[in-house]
């Protein structure tokens, strides 16, 4: 058994496994499954300072080994989060190590829901700032591909709040390494990438688009390479942790990320076939460090250069 | 997660078929209304599961779905012989209320909505009645089965091939006339604007509490990812809330369901 810890800065997760934000409810949902304390993190669908109905239906397309999305981030907004009693409240009836991905439609909202967070924040070991969704009109990646706007929410927020701070980065940009630089120049400890590639699919007997937002994010094992690609980029880019996911389904999957440079990786779209497949991933990292003799995932985080 | 092995598949009647699984703990629970979340096997590059509504289980283990083949997974599915080893989750969602023993059970089945309702044969104290309505005769489905089971079965096709010719919603009239005096409990799944409609008229006669179970392009099933949902009354400005059919449905009382564009 080798030792799975890994260290996000000041933030040490017990193993290297994360679940994607959006992939995974509010961790309430799978910890029917299993005990959702045994993951590296839980990092929650992401919280708004409103309640938000998000998008249309459908919200959901199928593709060649993977799926668009337009979920819209719905969600309960950061009151009911903070007191629902499937919401924080639950998790704080975990061991989960959890980590809040934040979202809003202008600076001000991401600010708000950050210093809400910061008064309440027992049980939250980080933020992650969304400024990556390429399905909400307002907000999410209008932030995500601009880096001075992407530098001023980071500042922002930072602002506000002493948690670990988490930028996830959007795929949608030619130069990932430039991102990766302004949001760690504004304060950003880490950063997680990719989000969703977005995308579009066709109806051809309807003729309609398949995704009433009419463009979805491209997630699942079609995307894996690009996200290794950009991991690998932003790791010689900057020298801050990295989360990387895109396409994991196995422990395999997770070292081709940790050997690019990732120190932790997360688990998204595959869930929704298997639920269980978290916590296979750690299983397969354990046990590719076994057979190539590693005693640590240290030994094997950014080994390709 | 449970292991399920085909034991038979097959065809009804045209795009129909029957699938019958073997997987005991599933059916140890499983409950009128709810579903099998279902990892198709042979079809990797397609990453998501299917659900199914259970049509029925047997003490021995066996949960039958009935499916129309009309997509890449079902397409699949009606290929797979005996034998073949599916994984599935389950069984999920909110299932149906039982009828309490004065109430006479009336179902409502569109196409194969039919077979989401039919292990409340099983749980009515009294006989009751099945609506089905469909396009055509070709696409009435199991209806052997409920007069099997002592329901009375009324029929509508669009065509006129079976039954009244018209909509499911032309049987009520003669029904309410014909079991008046009777307290009923209404049941309905079928396609959305079968059931929308449903949930304007049930109300309006009555019967504000009538399930209809609702369904939208699934995801994770278990409520995670919030691609399934429907408009379900609330109070707010817009007058509803997106709800999960995988986790806080399918089955939904006519009277919460938001009837507004």
């Amino acid at each position: 058994m080798a030792d799975l810890t890994t260290k996000l800065g000041a933030l040490t997760l017990k193993n290297p496994v994360m679940t994607a934000s959006g992939t995974f409810g509010y961790g309430f949902e799978y910890n029917k499954f299993y005990d959702i304390a045994k993951l590296g993190a839980v990092v929650v669908k992401g919280i708004a300072p409103f309640p938000s109905h998000g998008n249309p239906t459908p919200r959901v397309a199928e593709t060649a080994c993977g799926m668009l999305n337009a979920i819209g981030l719905q969600g309960p907004g950061i009151d009911k989060f903070l007191h629902g009693k499937e919401y924080m409240p639950f998790l704080r009836t975990t061991n989960a190590t959890v980590i809040v991905n934040i979202w809003g439609k202008n600076v001000a909202d991401y600010q708000e829901v950050a210093r809400r967070l910061e008064q309440d924040k027992t049980g939250i070991a980080a933020l992650e700032i969304n400024i990556s969704c390429p399905n909400v009109k307002a907000g999410g990646i209008a932030f995500g591909t601009d880096p001075v706007l992407a530098k001023e929410v980071v500042s922002a927020v930072r602002e506000v709040t002493t948690l670990p701070l988490i930028t996830k980065l959007s795929p949608n940009v030619s130069r990932i390494g430039d991102f990766a630089q302004a949001v760690v120049a504004a304060g950003s400890d880490m950063i997680s990438l990719i989000n969703t590639l977005t995308g579009m699919a066709i109806d051809i007997n309807k003729r309609t688009f398949k995704i009433a937002n009419k463009t979805g994010g491209l997630s699942g094992p079609a995307i894996k390479p690009v996200a290794v690609r950009m991991v690998y980029e932003a790791a010689q880019a900057v020298n801050v942790p990295i989360i990387g996911m895109g396409g994991i389904v196995s422990g395999d999957d997770a070292v081709e990320f940790l050997l690019a440079g990732a120190s932790a990786v997360a688990v998204g779209t595959a869930i929704f076939a298997d639920p269980y497949v978290p916590l296979k991933v750690i299983d397969g990292i354990n046990a590719y460090l076994d057979k190539h003799g590693f005693n640590s995932v240290q030994d094997i985080i950014g080994l390709v250069k | 997660m449970q292991s399920g092995v085909i034991i038979s598949n097959t065809r009804l009647q045209g795009d129909y078929f029957k699938v019958t699984f073997y997987t005991p703990e599933i059916c140890a629970t499983a409950q009128p209304g709810q579903f099998v979340h279902v990892k198709i096997a042979n079809m990797e590059e397609h990453i998501l599961r299917r659900p199914f509504s259970i049509c029925n289980v047997s003490g021995s283990g066996e949960l039958e779905v009935v499916y129309k083949v009309v997509g890449a997974g079902t397409e699949v599915l009606s290929k797979l012989p005996e034998g073949t080893l599916c994984d599935l989750l389950g069984p999920l969602g909110k299932p149906f209320q039982a009828p309490a023993a004065d109430e006479v059970p009336v179902l409502l089945g569109g196409g194969y909505g039919a077979a989401a309702m039919f292990m409340l044969t099983e749980k009515s104290a009294q006989p009751g009645v099945v609506l089905l309505g469909a396009r055509s005769k070709n696409d009435l489905l199991l209806i052997d089965d409920y007069k099997q089971s002592g329901f009375e079965v009324r029929l509508a096709t669009n065509d006129g091939s079976s039954g009244i010719k018209g909509l499911i919603t032309e049987l009520l009239p003669p029904l309410f006339a014909d079991y008046a005096g009777k307290k009923l409990h209404f049941y309905a799944c079928g396609p959305m604007p079968m059931l929308l409609a449903l949930c304007r008229i049930l109300p309006e006669k009555g019967y504000p509490e009538a399930e209809v179970s609702l369904d939208h392009l699934m995801c994770c099933g278990v409520g995670a990812c919030f691609a399934c949902v429907v408009k379900i009354k609330a109070d707010n400005p817009d007058g509803f809330r997106y709800a999960r059919t995988c986790s806080e449905g399918p089955v939904f009382a006519a009277k919460d369901v938001y009837l507004g564009e």
